[in-house]
């Protein structure tokens, strides 16, 4: 039987067994190492092309960096490209459309996970399922249609006239449709895992459901509903077919009035979209990192808010 | 009155399982009444009818009565949650909200519409005076509860507990979680607090019933086989079933 | 007792509060739909999926002196107008720029609008390219009784009764003709769609399920494991448009070698397949997660080996999973636009092929927005078909997940 076996591991068959148990091994391992490379990749690809024209020696023209950054006018036929207000107006137009959607969220995921009967509950949880998963460009015709429209109504009520509705309102409202299922879901599922002994607790400290609810859960699922807000104003942010059907293209700013039109990171990347060489094509490459920062930056400073909340009363 | 409660042809099902056998039972005031026996055999149970935390369990049916002074627990008419602030519960493992331990003790009276600082201020104070915790958290009430020891949380529970000013309060084995010199710290907190309090205390612990409690009860099967004051009872059991549990020959 | 009312009161608004946020998500879904549905409902029929976006015009000479008497079938409805001097019927039709035009809806096997051969000059001139039903009638150049050549059809704003009498009353024969196909539809970015999905997932499926192997059967306790996979769900957060940046930049050089200039069907499934990754690399790790681990003890315990233990034993039993990977991929890719416009293209292609641009039915409807005039009509009918495949591929993922959890 022993020399059967010292045989067999002296056979060819079974080197190749361990050949191929090593081949395969080493494929599983490149495409793992592959699928985690990818983030870097896009990040020091688009770092690096998309601060070539702040580099001394750029074939169109050396651009002034501190100038891209902090410019309030964005004009490709001047050859003038600075981002400053559209950052602002991006901020603006995600934190607005987070002002709206947080509470409506948080307050839907509440009277899903503990408040509506189970019958209810499982259809509103199929309305938000239904709301995530509408693409973007359905959205976003729906906001050129319809949006646009009540805005410019609104507009007209109070005599403001509007580029036929497009503005940082129905940019707002339109984000603030699309962070809804993202922070719900995600307040939905907190809710969901908050212990039953501190529900309890509260409860047979003479609390009525109600106040368990809006005191103890909520507190409770604190974490989990601020990572939905982070995700879903990461979104907002990142957010560009949809919104640059109803950004209008301003070419300064920042815009602060709600009726006026808008340019956000994302629709001034898409802009430039018929350019294949020169300035246009890699501005929008540094608009890019400028995106990826800001929605970097963003999530840390939600994160810091979190926990300042978390240590107060 | 010198009785709590009075417990009359209780029976509880939980869909088809019959948790309690037809209970009949008094609670001394201001004394500290212990449930012992073995796992599964109903004593938190019972203590759960006491608040109608049993509410909570939508298979959970119960007959009988459970009066008190003034009016029947289970009657359908009870207000749960007036009952609530008048029966307090502590549990098995220290279970204080996520926030400081200022609003932990002041949540019940904040529930209650209680907004004036310095009544909240004094209250806090006074209930966390009472559960022994005042000198260790004196300075730090503002401090996350979660930042406390075991035995510390369980003290802010009760405290917590304590602050609504009830006349009973329940305990279910709050000492289960704790080590043995925080255990040593609830139970000479339990000898003060039923001075002012009537206690209901489950323990899996035949000592700590002996060292604590002026009365007890033991449970088997949903049945209560045994109550008596905690002296008789651990001495001259009446029945054989108690003997042998409390000899340890089962349990 | 005024207080315990207060909070009585307190807690009912609280709870109608709540109540209320939930009925603004149903009152916006329900606007949506109806938004998509009452704008893009009369678009929607079988020749839409079929047929062109682009209009083509034909200028086409028919055999003259061919005139003679067809049977007029029986089947026609009287809004169809039926020459029987020629053997074809008409009906009036409005196209979707809302202008009348007359489309042919039947033509006698027989007739000579079948012999018609192009009269355009170049390479293709006299080539015979039938008259097909549904193309519209611009113009037909007849000839009268005293030999005078004049015109009917559309183009001298006839509708489709008037068409019909002046050849039928006036015509001796017919000489040449102007037809139209009709254009709008969305075969094109049907076609593309799907070699999008399939080249998308033939990239994505390999490298996402061998991740996710590694990462579960492999290091589930590697040093370097958290770090992948945290990489991997770092991935998730990125928007879409950054993936289309970085399909130009990155991925363009790839296709180029196969021969592809400029975006490309082949440019956008390699995009899409990194923005695929983590979703499939994720569901693929869940249900790897779920196969016992005794099963894999047994499979070495009898001498397989690891590879072989993962293909025979592992893998099959994450086949749901991995469906589910694969359902949530294609719900993600038809709705997918940012990522693509860029590396696509936005030029709606009738004759999509791999190596050269055309438009997903997403991006078709971001084609068919911009501009002066975005065609609502349009967009709205290819939303409905999007709706209804990303809904048909969640309710199948929900399907797999409940059969799922009978069956453990």
């Amino acid at each position: 039987m022993r020399t059967e076996l010292s045989k067999y591991k002296n056979s060819k068959r079974y080197k190749s067994k361990i050949r191929q148990d090593l081949f395969f091994k080493s494929i599983f391992q490149l495409s793992a190492l592959l699928s985690s490379m990818m983030i870097v990749i896009i990040i020091v690809f688009i770092l690096v092309k998309g601060l070539q024209p702040f580099i001394a020696g750029y074939q169109y023209g050396t651009r002034n960096f501190f100038e891209f950054l902090v410019g309030l006018v964005y004009r490709q036929d001047q050859g003038i490209y600075g981002v400053g207000f559209i950052v602002v107006n991006t901020l603006i137009s995600g934190f607005g459309a987070l002002l709206i959607s947080f509470p409506l969220a948080v307050l839907t995921a509440l009277f899903i996970a503990k408040i509506a009967p189970k019958r209810l509950a499982d259809a509103m949880q199929t309305v938000v399922e239904l709301l995530a998963s509408i693409p973007s460009v359905v959205y976003g015709v729906f906001a050129a249609g319809s949006i646009t429209v009540m805005v410019k109504n609104l507009g007209a009520m109070l005599s403001i006239q509007t580029a036929g509705g497009s503005s940082l309102l129905a940019v707002m409202l339109l984000l603030a449709i699309m962070i809804y299922p993202t922070i719900t879901s995600l307040a939905i599922t907190s809710i969901q895992a908050v212990p039953e002994d501190i529900q309890h607790a509260s409860l047979a400290l003479g609390a009525t459901t109600t106040q368990t609810n809006f005191k103890v859960v909520l507190t409770s699922a604190k974490s989990g509903i601020f990572a939905g807000a982070i995700l879903g104003l990461g979104r907002a942010f990142g957010e560009a077919t949809a919104v640059s059907m109803v950004a209008g293209n301003k070419l300064f700013g920042p815009t602060f009035n709600l009726f006026d039109i808008t340019r956000t990171l994302t629709s001034t990347i898409l802009t430039g979209l018929k350019e294949t060489t020169g300035v246009d094509y890699d501005i929008r490459f540094s608009a890019g990192i400028v995106l990826m920062i800001v929605i970097l930056i963003s999530n840390l400073s939600i994160n810091l808010l979190k926990n300042r909340i978390g240590s107060q009363k | 009155m010198e009785n709590a409660f009075e417990i009359k042809n209780l029976n509880l099902y939980y869909g088809q399982n019959h948790a309690l056998k037809n209970v009949n039972m008094e609670i001394r005031k201001n004394a500290v009444t212990a449930f012992i026996g073995p796992s599964g055999c109903g004593k938190s149970t019972l203590l759960r009818c006491f608040n109608r935390m049993n509410d909570l369990i939508p298979e959970c049916r119960i007959e009988g009565e459970i009066l008190t002074e003034t009016e029947d627990v289970l009657a359908k008419s009870t207000n749960v949650v007036d009952l609530r602030t008048k029966v307090g519960m502590v549990f098995q493992k220290p279970n204080p909200f996520p926030m400081s331990i200022f609003e932990n003790v002041a949540y019940g009276l904040r529930c209650q519409g209680i907004k004036d600082k310095t009544a909240l201020k004094s209250s806090v104070m006074e209930s966390l005076k009472k559960a022994a915790l005042w000198d260790e958290v004196k300075d730090r009430l503002n401090e996350n509860a979660y930042k406390l020891s075991g035995g510390q949380q369980q003290r802010l529970c009760i405290a917590r507990a304590i602050a609504m000013a009830p006349e009973v309060i329940l305990m279910d084995e709050p000492t289960s979680a704790l080590d043995p010199i925080a255990t040593a710290k609830i139970e000479e907190l339990v000898q003060n607090l039923k001075r002012e309090y009537t206690i209901v205390i489950v323990t899996h612990s035949m000592q700590q019933a002996t060292r604590i409690s002026d009365d007890t009860a033991f449970f088997l099967m949903g049945e209560v086989i045994e109550k008596n004051t905690t002296k008789v009872l651990f001495t001259i059991p009446a029945d054989k079933r108690t003997e042998d549990y409390i000899t340890g020959r089962f349990g | 007792m005024n207080r315990k009312k207060l909070r009585a009161l307190k807690d009912r608004l609280l709870n109608g509060v709540t109540f209320l946020s939930s009925g603004i998500s149903v009152v916006v879904l329900s606007l949506i739909f109806i938004f998509v549905f009452s704008r893009g409902w009369n678009t929607l029929n079988w020749n839409w999926f079929t047929n062109d976006y682009w209009s083509v015009n034909m200028y086409l000479a028919l055999p003259e002196g061919s005139q003679s008497s067809y049977n007029k079938p029986s089947d026609l409805s009287n809004t169809v107008y039926y020459s029987s001097k020629y053997g074809f019927a008409v009906t009036d039709y409005i196209d979707e720029q809302k202008i009348s035009q007359i489309k042919i809806v039947y033509i006698d096997p027989s007739s000579p609008l079948l012999d018609a051969s192009i009269l355009t000059n170049g390479p293709d001139f006299g080539k015979a390219n039938p008259i097909k039903v549904n193309m519209l009638v611009q113009k037909f150049t007849y000839m009268d009784d005293v030999g005078i050549s004049h015109s009917a059809g559309s183009i001298i704003k006839q509708n489709a009764a008037q068409f019909i009498d002046t050849l039928e009353t006036k015509s001796i024969s017919i000489k040449s003709t102007y037809v139209q196909t009709i254009g709008g539809g969305i075969r094109g970015s049907l076609i593309a769609t799907l070699l999008l999905i399939l080249l998308s997932l033939l990239i994505a499926l390999p490298i996402g399920i061998m991740s996710a192997i590694y990462i579960n059967e492999y290091a589930s306790h590697g040093k370097l494991t958290p770090w992948i996979r945290s990489s991997i769900e770092l991935l998730t957060g990125v928007p879409s448009i950054i993936f289309g940046l970085m399909g130009m930049l990155v991925l363009y050089p790839i296709t180029a070698l196969a021969g592809a200039n400029g975006t490309s069907i082949l440019l956008g499934s390699l995009t899409l397949s990194i923005v695929l990754l983590p979703t499939i690399i994720r569901s693929t790790e869940e249900s790897l997660k779920t196969v016992p681990d005794h099963f894999r003890s047994a499979s070495l315990s009898l001498g397989a080996n690891m590879s072989q233990t993962i293909f025979k034993i592992v893998l099959p039993s994450a086949i749901p999973g991995i469906l589910t990977g694969v359902l949530l991929s294609i719900g993600r890719i038809i709705g997918e636009s940012a990522a693509l416009i860029y590396t696509m293209g936005t030029f709606i292609n009738d004759d999509p092929s791999i190596l050269k641009g055309s438009t997903s039915l997403a991006v078709q409807i971001w084609s068919v927005m911009g501009g002066e005039q975005p065609n609502f009509q349009l967009a709205c009918a290819i939303s409905i078909v999007i709706l209804a495949i990303v809904l048909f591929m969640n309710i199948s993922v929900k399907f797999i997940a409940n059969s799922l959890r009978k069956t453990w």
